[in-house]
């Protein structure tokens, strides 16, 4: 876990859909139309592959450097 | 006439799925045994894992429960969108363990994993029979919601009982024949229905109702404010930290449930686990359709109440659309119902397969195995459809108790497989406390409680004792080195021979 800080992203859909909701859970403003909660659960969900993203690229930088230093 | 023209496509599109079935263990039938048969021999590469996770995920629920959830009470329903796409990042670093744990040990499932990291098979037979407790209810869900579904799309010719007989009959030959990878296969053509059909109706029923999206949500906006910030509309209890606690459980539970670890395992490698995890969550988008179907439905056809909300989405759809396109949308329904409720079965044959009935001398060979979990398929079906007629509300409770239950299994085994110190026997005792609570607290109706998830609260009580148990109780006597017992997650080292 240590060797990994990049799983840390792997806690911002928990951020986006559960600790953010008093703050968000309104009607207003409404973005685009849509009420505001929904436009933000919208957005969490966009935004979680990008997060689980950072987390694989990541361990792909781990793992090379991990290879590097094994050979 | 609509009702001929409605219930062809739907009987073409049937066939060919059973076809489809066929077609995908063509020339293997014979060969891998229990293996092959379950998790698909591992060979499973990104592309297929992806639509049969998503397939998973992806129930008759979405089409039913999510419209009628959305209906009655609005926001809260979102939670599903929350958990899946936080079970997806749980399942990142899970998924990949849990793998490589099943290929480096020859397991095909959670029973398994748990007979073996505690070197006790009576305990895995246990959990498979407590686990299958658990499943059978989303069996019976899965029958009624493609039952109520064909008749709708029949407009009332096919009887709902038949039409439950017809769910059980297509999807228990389809499973026993294909397993899991015919179950991949067909997921292909469910998902392209099903973003087909979704995002049509994402567009036509707003067009149609309303005159498009900004008026209807202006309407929901003005007329309907309830419905849009938790708790949503009514005395539901359901607030924020109902939310959030069902998000984190949920999220963690669905990384162990049975059906999902079938996916996992049938992977070719864990960097196909991984790849999932980042586009899965993406497929969520769809689930916002029905969800505001469900409201817009609040308008055009007010006043549904009890199961009859569930049938929110299909009203407008028999309501605004011409025979044809009727039945391609129940095909697309019906096949949320078949793709899952095919795992779910073969997840049961498995388990008593492999955790039960291999305690039986005669049935110890792959081949045996396989054979007799297709029997337990067909008995588990059979107990699920006699149950829908006979006594629909003892699944429906138990199914209330289904996913808080399952969440008790956490601690036995992800926490078993990272911490040896973990002993049996308190495991076991967590997971009795946590289901004693969870039944406890559903069947008397205090779920959620202080307004948070039972099932967390559940779980918070079994990891306690678990931890008590493991300082004060028995000691484990099993001399086998830390790496035969614990799992780790396969970084460096990918695939056994690459």
């Amino acid at each position: 876990m240590i060797a990994r800080p990049h799983l840390l992203w792997l806690l911002v859909p928990f951020v986006l859909y559960a600790g953010a909701l008093p703050f968000v859970n309104r009607v207003e403003p409404t973005v685009a139309g849509l009420p505001f909660f929904f436009a933000w659960l919208i957005g969490a969900t966009v935004l979680t592959p990008f997060a689980v993203w950072m987390t694989w690229r990541g361990d792909r930088k781990h793992r090379n450097h991990q290879k590097g230093h094994g050979q | 006439m609509n009702a001929a023209i409605a219930t062809t496509v739907f009987a073409v599109f049937m066939v060919a799925t059973v076809a489809l079935g066929l077609l995908a263990v063509r020339g293997r039938g014979g060969q891998g045994g229990l293996a092959e048969w379950s998790v698909g021999g591992r060979s499973l590469g990104a592309v297929f894992i992806w639509v049969l996770m998503a397939g998973e995920g992806y129930t008759s629920f979405s089409y039913l429960g999510a419209a009628g959830w959305g209906y009655n009470y609005g926001a809260p329903v979102l939670y599903v969108v929350a958990y899946m796409s936080c079970g997806y990042a749980v399942g990142y670093v899970v998924g990949p363990m849990l793998w490589a744990y099943a290929r480096d040990h020859q397991l095909v499932g959670i029973t398994d994993m748990i007979s073996h990291r505690y070197g006790k098979p009576w305990l895995g037979a246990a959990v498979a029979v407590l686990a299958t407790v658990f499943l059978l209810p989303y069996i019976q869900l899965q029958i009624t919601g493609m039952g109520v579904v064909v008749s709708t799309i029949s407009y009332g010719t096919i009887s709902l009982n038949w039409a439950y007989f017809l769910a059980f009959a297509i999807t228990t030959g389809f499973v026993v024949v294909s397993g899991l990878r015919g179950s991949a296969w067909v997921s292909v053509l469910k998902d392209v229905l099903v973003i087909g059909t979704l995002a049509f109706l994402a567009i036509y029923v707003p067009l149609h109702y309303f005159d498009g999206y900004g008026p209807f949500l202006d309407r929901i906006v003005e007329q309907k404010r309830d419905w849009l910030t938790l708790p949503g509309h009514g005395e539901s209890g359901l607030g924020m930290a109902w939310f959030a606690s069902t998000t984190v459980l949920n999220a963690f539970t669905v990384v162990i449930f049975p059906t999902t670890v079938a996916g996992y395992l049938g992977a070719r490698d864990a960097d196909a686990l991984r790849r999932n995890a980042i586009l899965l969550p993406a497929y969520n988008i769809l689930l916002f359709v029905p969800m505001l179907l469900g409201m817009a439905a609040l308008f055009v056809v007010p006043g549904l109440a009890g199961a009859d909300s569930n049938l929110a989405l299909f009203k407008l759809v028999v309501d605004s659309l011409p025979a044809w396109a009727v039945g391609v949308i129940g095909v697309a329904a019906a096949l949320s119902s078949i793709v899952p409720m095919a795992v779910f079965m073969l997840v049961i044959g498995t388990m008593w397969g492999r955790s039960v009935l291999s305690h039986v001398p005669r049935l110890h060979s792959q081949e045996r195995q396989k054979n007799a979990s297709q029997v337990v398929v067909v008995i588990a079906g059979t107990l699920a459809l006699i149950m829908t007629y006979a006594a629909p509300n003892t699944l429906v409770r138990l199914s209330l108790i289904s996913y808080e239950g399952m969440a008790q299994l956490l601690p036995m085994l992800l926490l078993g497989l990272v911490w040896r110190r973990l002993t049996t026997a308190a495991a076991l005792s967590g997971l009795a406390v946590g289901v004693a609570i969870v039944c406890a607290l559903v069947f008397t109706e205090n779920d959620p409680v202080w307004g948070i998830n039972a099932g967390l609260v559940a779980l918070a009580a079994n990891i306690a004792v678990a931890l008590v148990v493991t300082w004060a109780g028995p000691k484990d006597r099993d001399v086998r080195p830390h790496r035969e017992v614990l799992a780790k997650e396969p970084l460096v080292d990918e695939p056994a021979g690459a």
